[in-house]
Parts: structure tokens; C-alpha cells; sequence
């Protein structure tokens, strides 16, 4: 498959994703939240810290001793600790954000088309099946990762602002959030996406592909992001080896997706 | 160019397509006629790769059925299809959804533009290349998707119902497009429940039902008629009913001429023989020897939609 195929697809599903109603609102909305979470932690600093000492609530007590003992953790205020360890934390969202992303755009890759009656043509090119789930995986995974790196760093800058502001220092990411970012946010979105292939080819209908992937992401986003992500985000080498794992899982998803992709079925079955 | 042998598909148990064998050469257009669920599309789409067969084999522009990845791929490359729903995206440019099929079928960007360029034109449609697809009218969306079957220049073409839902002026603008395509030596497969256009336009027809019911040059299959009609001068209803009496004479109906005052008083005989080829020299010395003066001597071709409805109803009977 050539570069320009790829390329060309991905520019097509963009723009039925700017289109698509049922999945631009994510778009939107995730980054929002993955920009403001940090801000509004932030804020919220002073009062969870007072409520912490003064041992009234339950729940921020837990949190302080968690600060307290995180091994990652050394030095500095109490208000220190607590902004260090929140920041490292949410970026359990920046992993939630590519695999609920590329899961619901792939849901709806090859449903689309069978709605609109696009699929029979294409199969009917020279494409293979492999080339087409490639261009539809790309085309999901792009723009989630793109995304999420975008929002991510918007995220970071303004923790590193709000840090300054709130604790006088700057809170820089630590190397797992790093490694986390660059290397489990891609491989993280190709299984999400995968798995949204999947059921993308196995539904007939766009409402139950999307219903379906809904329930999906949840028990994904869980055993991926607190799997994985969680020891990832504490320690680098963890995200090096969730990052193999997930990658090899991708690769094995995707042979098993081109096995699986029956042409017949498709052209069959669809209502 | 297409060559069926025995070719079966069965969906769950439920046989779609059997035993079906037909040969279509190169250049020649081939009609597929059939009612709804005969395995028209499922043909199609087997003799395209794109759903595998159950038994028996085919040839299509040189690849072999069943087909490999590898070969699928070339045979694909080979052959145009046109879907009986047009099948582009509504939301881009009428232009923009060719180039993108275009360079799925490997043309290069400098082919392309070209090939685009010169169909759209050709088809009428250059004016509105720029507006979303959604916003054509059907027939123009038609247009559109047979543009797709040749653009990337295949040898063989399969038009599914190319036809299907147009309006007459519609349907006459593709009719003459696909005889333009047969003009230029393409190897045509048609799908149709139109039985005009298949008249209109195929060399070869087949009826089928699950399997090939009748196949052959249209030409040949229309002069498999039955009927004689005879011109005579004067009144030759007592020979009407003469002939009756000839074993090998089914019917026998006299009719005057319409317009005497201007051909003399003339009758027609129509007769329906057992077989036309073998029976007309005696039906004629018959004629003479009861004293009919024979003026002329017509065979009576069978329409193609007798040959469909003939060839249907013994299948389902």
C-alpha cells in the first residue's frame, strides 16, 4: 500500500468525522477536560490539603498518606507533594482520551461505509484487505494520537504554570508520564481501534456499532489504563514493557482482524 | 474474455447460483435477465473475487477462479463494476469521490486528473464536479458511478442494474453510454431486468434462475420463433380454416389487410407451426395446392420477453 492511500483515507475520514455528530463532540470535549483537569486540581490544591491535615474527611486523609509514602515522591511542602502527585496522576486521562478516541472513530469506519453503500466499491478495487483495515486503523489512530500529544502538552504547560503559581515551583513531568505519552498513548489508540474495527465490520447498523463500542471502551479503558498505564505512570521501565506488550497485542489484533474480515459476510448481511 | 464453467454458490444450505456455465468473448456485451433473487449479483460478485465460490470455475480477463489474494487483486484491477446503488460519498465533491476511487484502482495523479477530466466532460457532468455528491440527482450519480466502472480502463466491465431507477431520459443517456462502451470493444456483463435495454443493446442474453435457463446470440434466440405469416391475395379465410387440418399446423387465423382500398383486396394467414424451420416448405405447398395465391412469406421472430417469461415459468414450474 502507498503512502498516498493511506494519506488519502485518513483525509477522507477526517472529514467525516468533522461531519459525524455522534463522534465530534469527543473530539472536542476530551481535549477541554484534559486542558482544565490540571487547572481545576490546582485550584482546588489549598482546600484539599487543609481538608487533609485537619483529618476531617476520610477521603483526603487517604490521599495524604498516599502522598506521603508514594515512593516517586520526595521532598518539599505537603502542597508540593500533593501538586506532584496529582499531576503525575492525571495522566491516566491523556491514556483514557486515545483509546475512547480511536475506538469510537474505528467503530464507525467500515459501518459508515456499508450505510452508505461505499464498501461493495472499494472492494471492488485492487485493495486488499489488509491495505484496507491498515488505511481505516491509521485513520483512527492519527488523529486520536495527534489529539491527545496536543492536549497532553496544553495539559503540562498548564500545570507547569498553575504549579508556579500554586506551589512556587515548577512540576515537570516525571519520566514514566513521559514515556507513558510518547510510547503508550500510540499502541494504546491501535488496540482501542482495532478493537472498534472489529465490531465496525461485524455491525450492520451505525446506532449498534457505537452502542456496542460504548460498552466496550469501559472494561478496555479500565484493564488498559490501570493495567498498564497506572505502573507505567510510576515507573518507565513498566511503560517500556507495557508498550512491547500492547504493541505485540496490536499486531496479533490486527492479523486476527484481517483474518477475520470476510468480504462475503459484509456484502451479504448488510442490511 | 468471461468463461463460466459450472458455477455454484450456496448461502446456508440455500442454493443462490447453479451449475451456471456460460462463455461471454471479448467485445461482446451479455445480458444477464432474471427475476429478483435469481443470483444475478451473486454472479457478479463471484466472477469479481469478491465472495468465494462453492463449486466449478470461471475465467475472467485472464484470471483464473477461484482467485488468490494475489490474483483477486489483478483481476480487480482488471474488471469495472458498477453497483446497483451508485456507492459514493455524499459529502464530497462528485470530482473529489472519483479521484479518491481512481487512485484506489492505481491510477497516477497525472492519469487521473486526465481520465477525470475527460469522462466528466463526456458524461456532462463538469459543471457540477465541484458540488457535494449528496446534492446530484440520481441520474447524474449514475453517471458518476459508471464513470468509475471504466475509469481505470478495464477489459471487462459488470453493470449491475445500470438503469435501475432512472427517469426515461435518464435511463436513455447510460443505455447510449454502455452502447458507446460496447463500440469500443469492452466486454460487457449486464445485469438487467429491463428487457428492452437487453434487446437494445446485447449481443448475447441469458435467462437464469439459480442456473442458466436459455443463453445464446440474441439474434438466434429471437428467430427460435414459432409463427408464420403468410400474405395472399383475396379472401382466404376458408384456407384459414384448411390448414387447420395439417398435422403440423398448431393454430390457423385469417386476417384482412387493414387498408384494401390501397393493396387490393389482401389476408394475412397467421399460422403457428411445430417447428418453423422444418414445416414452412410444406405449409406452402399446402397453401398452393388449396389455390392460395402466395404473395409473401414472413418467419415471425419470438420476443425477448416471451423467451424470458417462457424460460421463467418452466423453471418455477
Amino acid at each position: 500500500m502507498t503512502r498516498d492511500i493511506l494519506l488519502l483515507f485518513l483525509r477522507k475520514e477526517l472529514s467525516d468525522l468533522r461531519s459525524n455528530h455522534q463522534v465530534w463532540p469527543a473530539y472536542v470535549l476530551l481535549p477541554i477536560v484534559a486542558v482544565a483537569l490540571p487547572l481545576i486540581i490546582l485550584i482546588a490544591l489549598p482546600a484539599l490539603t487543609d481538608a487533609a491535615r485537619a483529618g476531617h474527611d476520610a477521603g483526603a486523609r487517604m490521599i495524604l498518606e498516599t502522598v506521603l509514602n508514594d515512593p516517586g515522591i520526595k521532598g518539599g511542602t505537603i502542597e508540593e507533594r500533593f501538586a506532584r502527585v496529582l499531576l503525575r496522576d492525571i495522566e491516566m486521562f491523556y491514556l483514557v482520551m486515545p483509546v475512547i478516541l480511536a475506538s469510537s472513530a474505528a467503530a464507525l469506519a467500515l459501518v459508515r461505509e456499508k450505510e452508505q453503500r461505499t464498501l461493495e466499491p472499494i472492494l471492488a478495487t485492487p485493495l486488499r484487505d489488509g491495505d484496507l483495515l491498515l488505511a481505516k486503523l491509521i485513520a483512527a489512530v492519527v488523529p486520536a494520537v495527534l489529539l491527545t500529544w496536543v492536549a497532553a502538552l496544553t495539559g503540562i504547560v498548564a500545570g507547569l504554570l498553575g504549579g508556579w503559581w500554586r506551589v512556587g515551583v515548577l512540576i515537570l513531568p516525571t519520566a514514566g508520564n513521559v514515556v507513558a505519552l510518547l510510547l503508550l498513548v500510540p499502541v494504546m489508540a491501535a488496540v482501542a481501534a482495532l478493537a472498534g474495527l472489529r465490531v465496525s465490520a461485524r455491525f450492520t447498523d451505525v446506532p449498534g456499532a457505537m452502542q456496542f463500542t460504548g460498552l466496550l471502551v469501559m472494561p478496555l479503558c479500565l484493564v488498559l489504563v490501570a493495567l498498564i498505564g497506572r505502573p507505567a505512570m510510576m515507573s518507565p521501565v513498566a511503560g517500556l514493557g507495557g508498550t512491547a506488550f500492547l504493541a505485540l497485542l496490536a499486531l496479533w489484533l490486527f492479523r486476527r482482524n484481517v483474518r477475520k474480515f470476510k468480504r462475503e459476510e459484509i456484502l451479504t448481511k448488510w442490511r | 474474455m468471461i468463461r463460466v464453467e459450472n458455477l455454484s454458490r450456496s448461502f446456508d444450505g440455500r442454493p443462490a447460483v447453479e451449475g451456471l456455465s456460460f462463455a461471454v468473448p471479448e467485445g461482446a456485451l451479455c445480458a444477464l435477465l432474471g427475476p429478483n433473487g435469481a443470483g444475478k449479483t451473486t454472479t457478479i460478485r463471484m466472477l469479481l473475487g469478491l465472495i468465494p465460490v462453492s463449486s466449478g470455475s470461471a475465467e475472467v480477463a485472464g484470471v483464473a477462479l477461484p482467485a488468490s489474494e494475489e490474483t483477486g487483486a489483478v483481476l480487480r484491477a482488471r474488471v469495472g463494476l458498477l453497483t446497483e446503488a451508485p456507492g459514493f460519498y455524499d459529502k464530497i465533491s462528485g470530482r473529489a469521490n472519483l479521484e479518491l476511487f481512481g487512485r484506489l484502482y492505481g491510477l497516477d495523479e497525472s492519469a487521473l486528473g486526465s481520465r477525470v477530466e475527460h469522462w466528466l466532460r463526456r458524461l456532462e457532468l463538469w459543471d457540477a464536479r465541484e458540488r457535494p455528491f449528496g446534492t446530484w440527482s440520481k441520474g447524474m450519480k449514475q453517471r458518476l458511478a459508471l464513470i468509475r466502472a471504466v475509469l481505470h480502463e478495464p477489459r471487462v466491465i459488470f453493470l449491475d442494474e445500470p438503469t435501475s431507477g432512472l427517469d426515461p431520459a435518464g435511463a436513455r443517456e447510460v443505455r447510449t453510454l454502455i452502447a458507446g462502451l460496447r463500440a469500443e470493444g469492452r466486454t460487457i456483463l449486464l445485469c438487467t431486468h429491463n428487457l428492452s435495454e437487453a434487446e437494445e443493446l446485447a449481443d448475447l442474453i441469458g435467462v437464469m434462475r439459480q442456473r442458466m435457463l436459455v443463453f445464446g446470440p440474441r439474434v438466434a434466440l429471437a428467430a427460435g420463433g414459432t409463427r408464420l405469416e403468410i400474405e395472399l391475395a383475396g379472401d382466404a379465410g376458408p384456407l384459414a380454416e384448411a390448414l387447420k387440418s395439417v398435422s403440423v399446423v398448431s393454430s390457423s387465423r385469417a386476417e384482412r389487410a387493414s387498408s384494401p382500398a390501397q393493396r387490393g383486396d389482401l389476408t394475412t394467414l397467421h399460422l403457428t407451426l411445430d417447428d418453423l424451420e422444418r414445416d414452412t416448405p410444406q405449409v406452402i405447398r399446402e397453401v398452393v395446392r388449396l389455390g392460395g395465391e402466395v404473395l409473401a412469406v414472413r418467419r415471425v421472430g419470438i420476443s425477448l420477453e416471451e423467451i424470458y417469461l417462457r424460460a421463467v415459468g418452466e423453471a418455477a414450474a
